[in-house]
C-alpha cells in the first residue's frame, strides 16, 4: 500500500520504482536504477510500516530509505506525511548549503534534479550565513569538465566507473565536509564511456566540455532514435535547436543499451555539420570536383555511365528502406549491376561481429550490417574482373574501400577529401536528416528518426533516384 | 563503595601480560578448553544466560547476536573484535588489551567456536601502537603453545586471529565502517540491512564485538552464565562494567563497577573523590562525547543502559567526563561538534552538510558572533540530522549539540549578548 494505493511488486525492486509505477513521486538524488544503492543522499526517505501481530499497521519510528527498502506484502508506505516532506526540506537545505547558485551559468540547469527538487520540495529560503565551501578543480581529460562547488556526493560517478565501466577511476577523497569527489591522483579519465558521467550527475558538477556553454537544456529540441554508431544499436536522443545537433544522450532500453552509450556514439553526430561534408552535387572536371545542379549532376552520371560493367557498394550504414532501393535501381536502370555491401575493415559479415568490449560496443562499426545480410547482400571483397565504374553509396560512416582501376560515383555523405578521386558525389542524408530501419546485431529492427532538415542541397536516395529515371 | 567481585582490574599490572601470569593467575586457557568441548548452542545459550550485553555502545545482548550466525554459509564466517576504541573519553579496552591479552585471545577462540568462524580480526585504533605490539606478542605465544592456529588444543577446531591496524579514523569503529577497512576499502558504513551476521567481511557471515565484550566470554564459560548475570546488579543486564572516567574529577581512570550497582553521583563523589579542586559540578556527559549532556541536578541516577535512556541520555561506552564549574559549556560542544564534523565520514547529507553547519555556528557564538535565532536554528539542525543518517554518527553529534543548547540555553545566550565568552 502505497500512500493507499495497493500496489503490486517483482523481488529485487525498491520502494522507489513501486511507487514511481503507482504514479507516486519519491524524488532522490544518490539513487539510480542502473546502479547499486547506497541510500546516502537520504532524500527518499518515506516512513514505512509493517501489520503488527494485532493486524495494526505498525509504523517503523525512524524514516527509512526509499531506495535501500524492499517492498514488502502487506507494507503501508507514507510518502507526504509532515516527517517526510520536514525531511526533503531539510536535505534539500544541507545540499545548498555549499552549493553555488550560479544556475543562471550552469548548463545543467533546466534538467538538474537539484534544482528540480529544490523547486519541488525546498525551501525558498536560506538559513545560512556561513561561507561555502569551494574546491579547486582539475582537469579530468578531454570529455568531462569538473566543478567540484556544485557536487552533491551522491557518488554516482564514482558506481558507474565501478560497476558499470569496469573502471575504478572516480573516487572520494578527504572525508566528512572536506569530501572530494575526483580521478584516482587527478588523472585523465580513461574509460570510452566517460559521457555517461554527466548524464548521470544530478548536478553540473561534471558536464560534457563538447556540450559547455553552447545551448540552454531548455531551448533543445529532442528526437528519439538510434545510434548509428555499431551494430548494437543504442537508443539514443538527439538534441537539436535550428538544425544544428547539440548533443547525443542515451535513452534506456534494458534489452539493448541499458541507461548508457559509449563516446564514440555520443559525439558522432559531429560529422553531421561538418564543413568538409559535400553537400551540393559535384562533378569532376579537369581533376577537381566542382558544384553543380541537381539536374547537370544527374544527366551527366547516367550518361557517363551508359554501356559500362557497374558494380554497386552500398554502405552497411545505409538502412533496409534504401539498400533495397538500390536493388531494384540496380536491377532496374543499371543492367543487373552486382551489389555489394561494405563497412567495417575485417568485420565483413555478420558473423565476423562480435563484442568489442564488456559492455556496449560491437566490432562491427555501422548499424545495418545484420539488416544488408538479411537483405541478401553479400560483402564486398573486390570487384568482378572488367568492371568499369562504381556506384558508391554510403551514409557517413562506413569505411570506403579502396579502389583502383575503376570511375568512383559517390551518392551519399561524404567529405571532399574523401570524394577528391570520384566521378561526381550526389550528396545524400546522415542518419540524423532521415527515417529508416536498421537491424542490430540482437536481430531487433529499429528505426531512425530525422532530428534535423539535411544541409543545402543534401537529398534522400528515393528522390535521387527519382531525379535518376524521370530527367 | 561495597565491596563487590571484579573480574578484570585487579589483573591490570604490567606483569599480567604474558602467557605464565595468565596460566597462572588467570583462566589459562582452561575456558577455551571447556568450550570446545561444548557445543556452539550450549555456548550460545550460557551467553544469553549471562545477560552480557555489547560493551562497545549500543548495548546489545551478545548471546542473541550470536544466535544471527547461520549455521550454514557458503562463505567464511569471521569474528571481528571491535577495539577501534575511538568514543572520546572510553579509554577501558586499552587497558584489556595492555595488561591482559590473553584473556581477549581467550574469548576469541571461544566466540570464534560458537559462531562457526575460523578466522578472526582484532581492528585495533591506530593510535594504540603499544597495545598492538603486547596484542601481536600475545598472538606469537598463544600460536606457539597451540591455543591458536590448527586444531586448538587438540579438539580439531582451528582458528586464526589478525591483529589489523586502523588509520585513525573514528567512523571505524561503526561496525560496517570497520568491516570496509578491514577489507581495504574507505571506512564508510555500509546499508543495514544486510547486517554484519548475514554479509559482513568480506561478503562471509560476521559477528563485530568489543573487546571488554570478548574478554567477559572465558570468564562466563568458566563460571557460568547464570554467575556473570548475577555480578550485575540491574534487570537485563549480567557482570560489571569498566568505566572510563576523565574530566575535572580527583582521581580520573579506568574502573570496575558491578552493572547498575551505582548512581553517577556514586561514582563522582564515592569512587572518584568528587570534582576536582572540589568544585560545583556544572555537568556530565555520561557516555561518550556522543551521549547528550546531563546537569548538577541529574546525578541520582542509576549508571545503567535503561535508566540513562530513560532520561534521554545514554551509557553508551560508559565513558563519564566530568565537567566543572569553571569551564565554558559553548567551548565544550564547540570542540565536541567540531570532532564529528570532522569524523563525518561524508557519505550522508545530513551528516556531511549538517555537522560542520553547527561547527560553524557554534564556532560563531564562542567568538562572540551569534544571533538570537542561531539556537533555534542550531535545535532544528541537530532534529534534521538526528535520525535520519545512515548510521549512528549523525546521532552522535546531534544528541549533544541539541541537549547543550536546551540544557545550558542561558551559556549561549549569554555569549550572544555579551559578544565574548563571559568567563573570558
Amino acid at each position: 500500500m502505497i500512500e493507499g494505493r495497493e500496489v503490486e511488486f517483482k523481488p529485487g525492486e525498491n520502494l522507489i520504482e513501486v511507487a514511481k509505477r503507482a504514479g507516486v513521486e519519491v524524488p532522490y538524488f544518490c539513487y539510480h536504477p542502473g546502479l547499486s544503492v547506497v541510500a546516502q543522499c537520504r532524500m527518499c526517505a518515506v516512513e514505512v510500516g509493517m501489520p503488527g501481530k494485532d493486524g495494526n499497521i505498525q509504523m517503523m519510528p525512524k524514516l527509512q530509505t526509499a531506495c535501500s527498502t524492499p517492498p514488502a506484502d502487506g507494507m503501508h508506505v507514507k510518502t507526504k506525511t509532515d516527517r517526510v516532506l520536514q525531511n526533503q526540506k531539510s536535505v534539500m537545505e544541507f545540499l545548498l548549503i555549499n552549493h553555488p547558485l550560479d544556475c543562471p551559468v550552469c548548463d545543467k540547469s533546466g534538467e538538474c534534479d537539484l534544482q528540480d527538487n529544490s523547486y519541488k520540495h525546498g525551501d525558498a529560503h536560506m538559513r545560512t550565513t556561513e561561507e561555502r565551501r569551494t574546491y579547486v578543480d582539475l582537469d579530468m581529460g578531454p570529455v568531462i569538465k569538473k566543478n567540484m562547488n556544485r557536487c552533491i556526493h551522491c557518488t554516482r560517478c564514482i558506481r558507474f566507473g565501478d560497476e558499470i565501466a569496469g573502471i575504478r577511476e572516480m573516487v572520494a577523497i578527504q572525508r566528512g565536509n572536506n569530501t572530494e569527489i575526483t580521478t584516482i591522483d587527478g588523472r585523465d579519465l580513461e574509460t570510452e564511456y566517460a559521457g555517461n558521467y554527466a548524464d548521470i550527475c544530478p548536478t553540473g558538477s561534471l558536464t560534457l566540455k563538447d556540450f559547455r556553454f553552447r545551448k540552454r537544456a531548455w531551448m533543445l529540441k529532442k528526437t528519439q532514435t538510434v545510434c548509428e554508431g555499431c551494430a548494437r544499436g543504442c537508443n539514443i536522443e538527439l538534441h537539436h535547436e535550428s538544425d544544428v545537433i547539440y548533443r547525443t544522450i542515451p535513452v534506456t532500453n534494458m534489452e539493448i543499451n541499458k541507461h548508457w552509450i559509449c563516446d564514440e556514439g555520443r559525439f558522432n553526430y559531429h560529422y553531421v555539420h561538418d564543413s568538409a561534408r559535400v553537400t551540393e552535387p559535384a562533378l569532376a572536371k579537369s581533376g577537381a570536383l566542382s558544384m553543380t545542379t541537381w539536374k547537370d549532376a544527374i544527366l551527366s552520371v547516367r550518361e557517363s555511365l551508359k554501356g559500362k560493367k557497374i558494380a554497386v557498394l552500398v554502405g552497411a550504414d545505409m538502412t533496409q528502406e534504401e539498400a533495397t532501393l538500390l536493388l531494384d535501381l540496380s536491377k532496374q536502370k543499371l543492367g543487373g549491376a552486382p551489389v555489394y555491401q561494405f563497412g567495417t575493415q575485417g568485420v565483413e559479415t555478420a558473423a565476423a561481429d562480435a563484442a568489442a568490449d564488456a559492455l556496449l560496443k560491437r566490432k562491427s562499426k555501422t548499424a545495418n550490417l545484420h539488416g544488408l545480410e538479411k537483405l541478401g547482400i553479400a560483402p564486398f571483397a573486390s570487384l568482378p574482373a572488367g568492371t568499369q565504374a562504381v556506384l558508391l553509396v554510403r551514409g557517413g560512416r562506413a569505411q570506403l574501400p579502396s579502389l583502383s582501376g575503376v570511375q568512383v560515383y559517390g551518392l551519399g555523405v561524404f567529405t571532399r577529401d574523401e570524394a577528391a578521386k570520384f566521378e561526381c558525389v550526389l550528396p545524400g542524408q546522415a542518419f540524423a536528416e532521415k527515417a529508416g530501419t536498421i537491424v542490430n546485431f540482437q536481430g531487433v529492427e529499429q528505426k531512425f528518426r530525422r532530428a534535423v532538415t539535411p544541409p543545402r542541397e543534401c537529398k534522400s536516395l528515393s528522390e535521387t533516384f527519382m531525379m535518376w529515371t524521370n530527367y | 563503595m561495597s565491596q563487590s567481585e571484579t573480574i578484570f582490574i585487579q589483573h591490570h599490572r604490567d606483569e599480567a601480560k604474558g602467557l605464565d601470569y595468565y596460566l597462572t593467575q588467570m583462566s589459562g586457557y582452561e575456558a577455551a578448553k571447556k568450550a570446545l568441548a561444548m557445543t556452539p548452542d550450549a555456548i550460545i545459550d550460557e551467553v544469553k544466560k549471562s545477560n552480557l550485553r555489547g560493551r562497545g555502545g549500543a548495548g546489545f545482548p551478545t548471546g542473541v547476536k550470536w544466535g544471527f550466525i547461520p549455521k550454514q554459509s557458503a562463505k567464511p564466517k569471521y569474528l571481528v573484535c571491535n577495539a577501534d576504541e575511538s568514543e572520546p573519553g572510553t579509554f577501558k579496552d586499552r587497558d584489556i588489551m595492555r595488561y591482559t591479552p590473553h584473556l581477549l585471545i581467550e574469548g576469541m577462540v571461544i566466540g570464534a567456536h560458537a559462531i562457526g568462524a575460523h578466522h578472526g580480526y582484532i581492528y585495533i585504533r591506530g593510535e594504540y601502537t603499544r597495545e598492538a605490539k603486547i596484542l601481536n606478542a600475545a598472538i606469537d605465544e598463544a600460536y606457539a603453545k597451540g591455543y591458536l592456529g590448527k586444531n586448538i588444543l587438540g579438539s580439531g577446531f582451528d582458528f586464526d586471529l589478525t591483529v589489523h591496524r586502523g588509520a585513525g579514523a573514528y567512523i571505524c569503529g561503526e561496525e560496517t565502517a570497520l568491516l570496509n577497512s578491514l577489507e581495504g576499502k574507505r571506512g564508510e558504513p555500509r546499508v543495514k540491512p544486510p547486517f554484519p551476521a548475514q554479509s559482513g567481511a568480506f561478503a562471509g557471515p560476521t559477528i563485530v564485538n568489543n573487546v571488554e565484550t570478548l574478554a567477559a566470554i572465558p570468564h562466563i564459560v568458566t563460571r557460568g552464565g547464570e554467575w556473570f548475570s548475577k555480578l550485575g546488579k540491574i534487570e537485563k543486564s549480567g557482570g560489571t562494567r569498566l568505566v572510563s572516567v576523565s574530566g575535572h574529577v580527583k582521581k580520573p581512570g579506568v574502573y570496575e563497577l558491578p552493572a547498575g550497582a551505582m548512581t553517577i553521583r556514586q561514582i563522582i563523589y564515592d569512587v572518584c573523590g568528587g570534582v576536582l579542586g572540589d568544585k560545583k559540578l556544572k555537568a556530565v556527559i555520561p557516555g561518550g562525547s556522543s551521549a547528550p549532556v546531563l546537569t548538577a541536578d541529574e546525578l541520582d541516577v542509576i549508571y545503567d543502559i535503561e535508566p540513562l535512556m530513560k532520561i534521554g541520555t545514554m551509557l553508551g561506552s560508559a565513558a563519564l567526563m566530568v565537567v566543572s564549574e569553571d569551564y565554558c559549556t559553548v567551548k565544550l560542544i564547540k570542540r565536541i561538534t567540531k570532532f564529528y564534523a570532522h569524523e563525518s565520514c561524508g557519505q550522508c547529507t545530513p551528516c556531511r552538510e549538517g555537522c560542520k553547519w553547527m561547527e560553524d555556528i557554534l564556532h560563531r557564538i564562542e567568538d562572540g558572533h551569534g544571533r538570537e535565532q542561531d539556537l533555534n536554528l542550531l535545535l532544528d539542525i541537530a532534529d534534521n540530522i538526528g535520525g535520519k543518517t545512515l548510521c549512528a554518527l549523525g546521532d552522535a553529534a546531534a544528541g549533544p549539540v541539541s541537549s547543550f543548547v536546551k540544557k545550558f540555553r542561558a551559556d549561549f545566550e549569554a555569549h550572544i549578548r555579551g559578544g565574548k565568552c563571559p568567563s573570558a
